[in-house]
């Protein structure tokens, strides 16, 4: 078909009209070969001038578009719509900028006018090697996979089942409720954790839609939003590996603390009576705080921060369950004497301060160290420290609970990659954008919540499954088909070398490795358009669609011309 | 939600950064969205930043594509200048009363262009500048606002004080500018109520023993924000009152955090990121913190702490802070821990505010009836579950509404609540 180029000049009133001369604009373009049309308009984003514009693609039978305008931040979607309206492919048309980047910085009009004539130039030379791009549909399994059966994995499955939706909820051990399950009370409201966990764990197991598997493992996943395929390790009753598909993943794989026998300095595992936070959590647990020889600790230091320096982070909580340890020790032996070792308070927020407050008032002693460690002083324990001005002290008690910093859990590595998401250099899951999207990752449909994703309580691990259910809810929606980006990218069989250079650096996962062919492919699916993979091809292979090599070429081309 | 026969739309109110989240998701979900908006703007707070912490993101490039994508989606109706002023009905089954004041600029024939600023004779104070710059009777806060469409501020414009003027209308090529627009009574029915309506900081006047208020150069941290912002009074030129760079500046942290009997959770942060602006524009410049408990959650927090410690700057856990003057010089005092009392003389004082509610929550508490806690947030049910749920069923909080928080927790419970909105379980 014959080629059909219509150029039409927003005046933007008097924004654009005051600085181009518009009419100059109009013979430099007109002369152009294959330039049908060129007209300008008082203001084309106006429902008239939409109208207009509509209108003239039809009777002009105009097969390309550019609209010489504003940012296409402003109205490139604007236009796009005409051309769906017009019946014309909306990638056939191309934006040029100049208002934002003409008009209004350029101070001379002859400049203005003669760059406004280089930039619709550089436009033309472009939509005349636009090749039409077509939105494609493609069907989405509603169904989600929860990885990790502690509590965040558990709000997460509360949040999603429904009829129309199933959760396979994947715990590694043999029973669900995680970390808390050991913990008597949670700091904020100290009461009991049992009565929140037993009751959503209850509710899990009673919910239909919910598929739980204990003492389960994923193998592999393969796929990408929509549609992953899953393997498990563990096989059914005949023998068979257990798989289904779902179309969405949430990973709850929780945390673990920092093993204090990496830093001699605090005795843990050489010297009685000094114990984990965990530990200490599993013994208030029993009912019961005791020392080793079965009598009850008179004295009780718990020392923050243990792990701080090595991991290079602050874990948000350990200040707060400090606190709430002498709570404990307070509440089940009322005349031991408890030391809390801090060096700086932590306690962010509306409501710690004053659980703080109480907590002083019950006659804990707050110290503040820069350094400190443990030694042995026959059946007691040395608290030796520096306070805040170096001095050195030291105290002596029956016992010592170290307040580890968390990690991720052990086998977070593991399951990244078998998911195929990044971790940040802390070993956490790696969020898609730090503020605003701290529940995605780069892999479109692989969610992160609670300790997995970083440091936090249980009240923010709580907000963070029902967002990462809030996400799923509202883009993986049943029976609603999904649109991947069309401006995607692709690899030329015939010239790719198989190096997979683009491999390693496209972050969306999107590219794999055909063995048989020996070259790379695309998923388009997968695939967010990004370029990473054109920029770093050496052999030209990889293209992206709209931001061809001859479309960038062309329109630089006419630019400097 | 359950089959009952729920309507499916939802109001969000307020269109800072955790209400632009709310409704872009609620729209993804199918859902129509009210958004009603105070001000004549989106981003809230978040857009009087230049950069936000830990990784010195440029905070319009974040949060611009969203605000963009929020006006071109069809599903959500952006009322701005707008108010809730009655509530009635429940979970389900809500209808809200707002109140939306006219702009008399018209959203569709307005192209932004700004033509009439210049012609208006009244000039005052921009509030969004933390008064640091004057505007005009017609006027939009900073450039880049969005929508990018002024508004007429008829309690300063002299027409609508009785005199003649038509400056603005004669300037506008486009017949943007409607004298005749009224304000508009509007009735929703909505199913569920997202709350998002930001917070406000303490007002340093209140501890006279900052300066604030009283000496030239002693800034809330707000109106240093502004100062360094490239869109903001000084086009991002940090200068002191008089004109001249500053050499020496103090940052006090916890400002207000005794009276209001709470930590602020994100003054720490900011704190350090104002350490950072200054170090980048003045790389000479002698920066000292003063901080009681350095309070830096979270995986990526310690090594931005630790990055700005390298550029020099001091940090001092003190007490007893006092701001003076000793002749023409301000001056500040404290008392370091070990009980000494020092003094240092300092060109610039910026104060870190606590995070306090809004000023209009106990209002808005009212009329949507729920729960305020002791402080003055909107309270959670329970503080054993989600807190993003209010005392009132299909009533959602959210953002420093609640309580003070960081953006990315912000946008967590804003997603959270749309979450506890689509979710078959509520």
């Amino acid at each position: 078909m014959e080629r059909k180029i219509g150029v039409y000049i927003c005046e933007c009133g008097p924004n654009i009209s005051e600085k181009v001369d518009i009419d100059k604009v109009i013979d430099a373009i007109s002369s152009i070969e294959d330039i049908s049309v060129v007209e300008k308009y008082k203001l084309l984003c106006s429902a008239d001038g939409k109208k207009f514009l509509e209108e003239q693609i039809k009777k002009q039978g105009l097969t390309h578009l550019v609209v010489a305008a504003c940012s296409p931040k402003e109205h490139e979607k604007t236009f796009m719509e005409v051309c769906e309206n017009a019946d014309i492919n909306p990638y056939l048309l191309q934006l040029a900028n100049i208002r934002e980047q003409c008009a209004w910085i350029t101070e001379d009009k002859d400049e203005a006018t003669k760059k406004a004539i280089r930039m619709i130039r550089a436009a033309i030379g472009r939509v005349r090697y636009h090749s039409p791009l077509d939105k494609k549909e493609i069907e989405s399994n509603p169904d989600v996979l929860v990885i990790g059966g502690g509590i965040a994995g558990i709000e997460a499955s509360l949040q999603l089942a429904n009829t129309d939706r199933k959760v396979y909820l994947i715990e590694k051990t043999s029973s669900l409720g995680g970390l808390v399950t050991n913990f008597e009370k949670n700091f904020l409201g100290m009461k009991p954790i049992s009565d929140t966990i037993d009751k959503k764990i209850q509710d899990v197991k009673n919910n239909k839609n919910i598929k739980i598997f204990t003492d389960a493992e994923v193998e592999e996943v393969i796929g990408f939003f929509g549609n992953f395929e899953i393997k498990l390790k563990n096989s059914d009753e005949e023998g068979d590996p257990i798989g289904f598909n779902v179309g969405a993943i949430v990973l709850a794989t929780g945390l673990t603390l920092f093993d204090p026998k990496n830093s001699l300095k605090y005795g843990y595992g050489e010297i009685d009576n000094i114990i984990t936070s965990l530990e200490f959590e599993k013994m208030n647990k029993t009912g019961k705080i005791s020392l080793k020889n079965g009598k009850p600790p008179k004295s009780v230091a718990i020392i923050h921060c243990v792990g701080r320096d090595e991991k290079g982070y602050c874990s948000e909580i350990c200040c707060m369950y400090s606190l709430k340890f002498a709570r404990y020790l307070k509440d089940k032996i009322p005349q031991v004497k408890v030391s809390n070792f801090y060096s700086d308070l932590c306690i962010p927020g509306k409501t710690h301060q004053k659980f703080y407050e109480q907590t002083k008032e019950k006659n804990v002693d707050l110290i503040r160290f820069t350094d400190v460690g443990i030694t042995k002083n026959k059946d007691q324990l040395n608290i030796n420290y520096k306070d805040e001005n170096g001095n050195k002290k030291s105290l002596l008690v029956d016992m010592a609970i170290l307040s580890s910093a968390v990690e991720p859990a052990t086998d977070a590595s593991k399951v990244a990659e078998i998911v195929g998401i990044s971790q940040d250099e802390k070993s956490f899951f790696a969020e898609a954008h730090e503020k605003i999207n701290p529940v995605s990752t780069s892999t479109e449909g692989i969610y992160i919540v609670g300790g997995a994703q970083g440091p936090k309580d249980i009240s923010s691990t709580l907000i963070q499954s029902e967002a990462a259910a809030g996400k799923i809810l509202s883009s993986l929606v049943p029976g609603r088909k999904i649109e991947p980006e069309v401006k995607v990218s692709h690899i030329s069989e015939s010239f790719c070398i198989g190096c997979k250079t683009c491999i390693s650096v496209c972050s969306y996962g999107a590219i794999t490795f055909d063995e048989a062919k020996k070259v790379s492919v695309v998923n388009e699916v997968i695939c967010r358009g990004c370029g990473n993979c054109v920029a770093a091809c050496p052999s030209g292979a990889a293209s992206i669609k709209h931001f061809k090599f001859n479309q960038i070429y062309q329109e630089l081309k006419e630019a400097v011309k | 939600m359950t089959e009952k026969k729920h309507n499916a739309d939802v109001l969000v109110i307020g269109a800072g950064i955790a209400g632009i989240e709310a409704s872009l998701m609620l729209s993804k979900a199918d859902r129509r969205v009210h958004l009603v908006e105070k001000t004549s703007y989106t981003g809230g707070t978040t857009i009087k930043f230049e950069e936000v912490f830990s990784n010195m993101e440029c905070s319009t490039c974040m949060i611009a594509p969203i605000q963009q994508e929020l006006l071109q989606d069809k599903n959500i109706n952006l009322l701005t200048l707008a108010e809730v002023e009655e509530v009635k009905g429940s979970f389900g089954d809500f209808t809200v009363k707002v109140n939306k004041k006219a702009r008399y600029v018209d959203m569709v024939n307005c192209i932004g262009c700004n033509a009439c600023f210049d012609p208006c004779p009244v000039s005052l104070k921009n509030e969004f500048e933390e008064g640091l710059s004057e505007r005009k009777a017609i006027y939009v806060p900073c450039a880049g606002a969005l929508p990018n469409i002024p508004m007429i501020d008829t309690e300063n414009c002299i027409r609508f004080k009785g005199k003649k003027c038509t400056a603005c209308q004669e300037a506008c090529m486009f017949e943007a500018i409607d004298y005749n627009q009224k304000d508009e009574k509007l009735e929703l029915k909505v199913g569920a109520i997202i709350v998002a309506t930001g917070f406000n900081i303490f007002d340093s006047k209140n501890l006279p023993k900052y300066g604030y208020g009283k000496f030239d150069d002693v800034y809330s941290a707000l109106e240093f924000e502004r100062l360094y912002a490239s869109n903001g009074p000084t086009e991002g030129n940090i200068v002191l009152k008089n004109g001249k760079t500053p050499k020496s500046v103090a940052i006090v942290h916890c400002v207000g955090r005794d009276e209001k009997g709470y930590c602020s959770s994100v003054c720490c942060m900011y704190s350090l990121k104002f350490s950072h602006y200054l170090k980048t524009k003045l790389p000479e410049i002698k920066i000292s913190e003063f901080y009681t408990d350095l309070c830096i959650p979270g995986k990526s927090h310690q090594k931005f702490y630790e990055k700005i410690k390298e550029t020099n700057v001091d940090m001092i856990r003190a007490s007893e802070i006092e701001v003076t003057k000793q002749g023409k010089e301000m001056v500040i005092k404290y008392n370091n821990g070990s009980g000494k009392k020092h003094t240092h003389s300092m060109d610039m004082i910026i104060l870190a505010p606590a995070i306090q509610p809004s000023d209009d929550a106990s209002k808005l508490a009212k009329t949507l009836g729920i729960d305020l806690d002791e402080y003055g947030f909107f309270q959670e049910k329970s503080l054993e579950d989600s807190s993003v749920v209010s005392s009132k069923p299909g009533i959602f909080i959210v953002g420093c509404a609640q309580g003070p928080k960081n953006i990315q927790d912000s946008v967590s419970q804003a997603i959270a609540a749309v979450g506890k909105i689509l979710s078959p379980s509520e």
